[in-house]
């Protein structure tokens, strides 16, 4: 500063000696300071605001990861063991009748009318399964469960990832080739046990990702799926009389109400249901 | 510059060391500006395009929204009136799905300052190629209507029906009224500026087709055909 006022004041008064001989005389230090403290304060701001911007992308590309977006439009991708298939939505079956899933358990198909209450719930015993397709395609997530692996502390870890988050259900499914099974619509995931991170993050790609499940906007409130006392769960294998995979009501109304082959076939027992 | 101060005499070095302090003062000014500018829009507050008053997705959103809202009501109607499971249910997915719609739809509206509802009382005049090339015949006569809504003498009719012949009537006012909503649909599909709204009116194109399909045939399983 000091210097600064030194300089001008030399300046304006030696300011005519100056213009003969001075073409290399001094310096104007204080116009120097005063450029180089303007441009150290820039830098500063630059850098401040460079910081703060790289850190809030890191967060927000960490957060965005698994969050589904125009850009990003199935984080799933990006989980390892994801199993991905194309169904064909809005088939459905009689509360009587069961589909010949090509999945156990299954994550798309024909499905019942009904779909399960998907508004939180842990079910304590096994569904029909039929019911619980029909919750993936409003853009539930399913978290099966092999009843004679997972019990105690995990099956908590595992219910409080479910119970009370809406669009989350969760169930115990016998035979279950894995301790664990995730299944969103078109998506499976199966995992060895409940403290595997990617169940979070099947979960927060898929629950209601608006790119991925059939219905935006169904609900899963059931008004005609009796929550408290749901169609148990079959456990023998469909019989010949079972819906394919390519059946369900809107087929047959394509076909012209043609029958599929296999009604042709002798009903085999099927166990009540 | 150095040719200019030899060249030329006293004043002229003054002037030159003047204008380059000056320069740099100005660029000092600017860089500092700019970092005051980068410092207040560090929020991030980017506000994502807002589309314009004559937009397709401010067009389709209203009139959309408009659409749901009378399947909504036909929806409610069913599912107090039926005994059958099978059509209090589909009334009920019908009504609870559009019924999100139509919040999703005015949200968007709400949030780019657009009315809920077209202003003139005009329907789909953001579909510019319209609906002439679709159904205009039986348009013509539903003044204000949009394509597949029903008349007010059709609701009446609606509700004083019961048993298989209010179930019947609800699927065919609901399938015509599923078909009529789909060209709206389409063209938002195609054309919303906002990737999002394409996105519902796709997937509202995909999953009224597979419903319109699942009415069809419950019409047919009643003895019944769709309205011509």
């Amino acid at each position: 500063m000091t210097s600064g006022k030194k300089t001008k004041a030399t300046r304006s008064s030696v300011a005519a000696a100056r213009s003969s001989v001075v073409a290399n005389k001094p310096k104007p230090w204080g116009t120097i300071v005063a450029v180089i403290a303007v441009l150290a304060l820039a830098v500063t701001v630059f850098g401040y605001a460079y910081s703060q911007i790289s850190d809030k992308n890191q967060r927000e590309a960490a957060l965005a990861k698994w969050n589904p977006s125009e850009e990003n439009k199935d984080p799933s991708d990006q989980i390892q063991g994801v199993v991905k298939k194309e169904y064909k939505a809005g088939k459905h079956v009689q509360p009587t009748q069961r589909v010949g899933y090509d999945q156990s358990p299954p994550f798309g198909g024909p499905h019942d009318g009904a779909w399960a209450n998907c508004t939180g719930i842990a079910y304590p015993k096994a569904v029909r399964t039929e019911n619980m397709v029909h919750s993936l395609e409003h853009g539930a997530v399913w978290i099966a469960y092999n009843p004679d692996q997972i019990s105690g502390e995990p099956l908590d870890k595992l219910t409080k990832k479910a119970e009370g988050q809406q669009y989350t259900m969760i169930s115990p499914y016998p035979g279950l080739d894995k301790p664990i099974s995730l299944q969103a619509w078109g998506h499976q995931l199966k995992v060895e046990n409940a403290d595997d991170e990617r169940i979070d993050q099947f979960i927060q790609s898929l629950r209601r990702n608006q790119y991925t499940y059939p219905e935006i906007g169904a609900a899963c409130d059931s008004t005609t799926f009796d929550v408290d006392n749901p169609p148990p769960f079959v456990t023998d294998a469909p019989g010949a009389d079972a819906v394919p995979m390519d059946g369900g009501v809107e087929d047959q109304a394509e076909t012209g109400g043609t029958p599929p082959a296999t009604d042709a076939a002798p009903p085999v027992t099927q166990p009540s249901s | 510059m150095t040719s200019e101060d030899t060249g030329r005499q006293p004043r002229s070095g003054t002037t030159a060391t003047r204008a380059v302090v000056l320069a740099v003062a100005v660029v000092a000014v600017l860089l500092l500006g700019a970092a005051v500018g980068l410092l207040i829009k560090l929020p991030g507050s980017d506000s994502a395009g807002t589309p314009g008053k004559d937009s397709v997705d401010i067009g389709f959103a209203q009139d959309m929204a408009v659409h749901h809202l009378q399947g909504i009501t036909m929806a409610n109607t069913a599912r107090d009136k039926s005994t059958n499971p099978a059509i209090r249910q589909l009334a009920f997915d019908i009504e609870s799905t559009q019924l999100e719609q139509v919040g999703r739809m005015k949200g968007w509206l709400t949030l780019w300052g657009a009315p809920e509802q077209s202003t003139d009382g005009t329907h789909m005049k953001w579909m510019t190629s319209s609906s002439h090339d679709h159904s205009s015949s039986s348009d013509a006569g539903r003044a204000g209507l949009m394509p597949g809504m029903a008349t007010s003498e059709e609701l009446a009719k609606l509700r004083s029906l019961s048993g298989t012949d209010l179930d019947v009537y609800f699927l065919q006012l609901m399938l015509r009224h599923h078909q009529g909503g789909a060209p709206m649909a389409e063209y938002a599909a195609r054309h919303a500026g906002v990737p999002v709204v394409r996105t519902l009116a796709d997937n509202m194109l995909k999953s009224q087709s597979s419903e319109g399909q699942y009415m069809k045939q419950l019409i047919t399983e009643r003895g019944a055909a769709p309205l011509p």
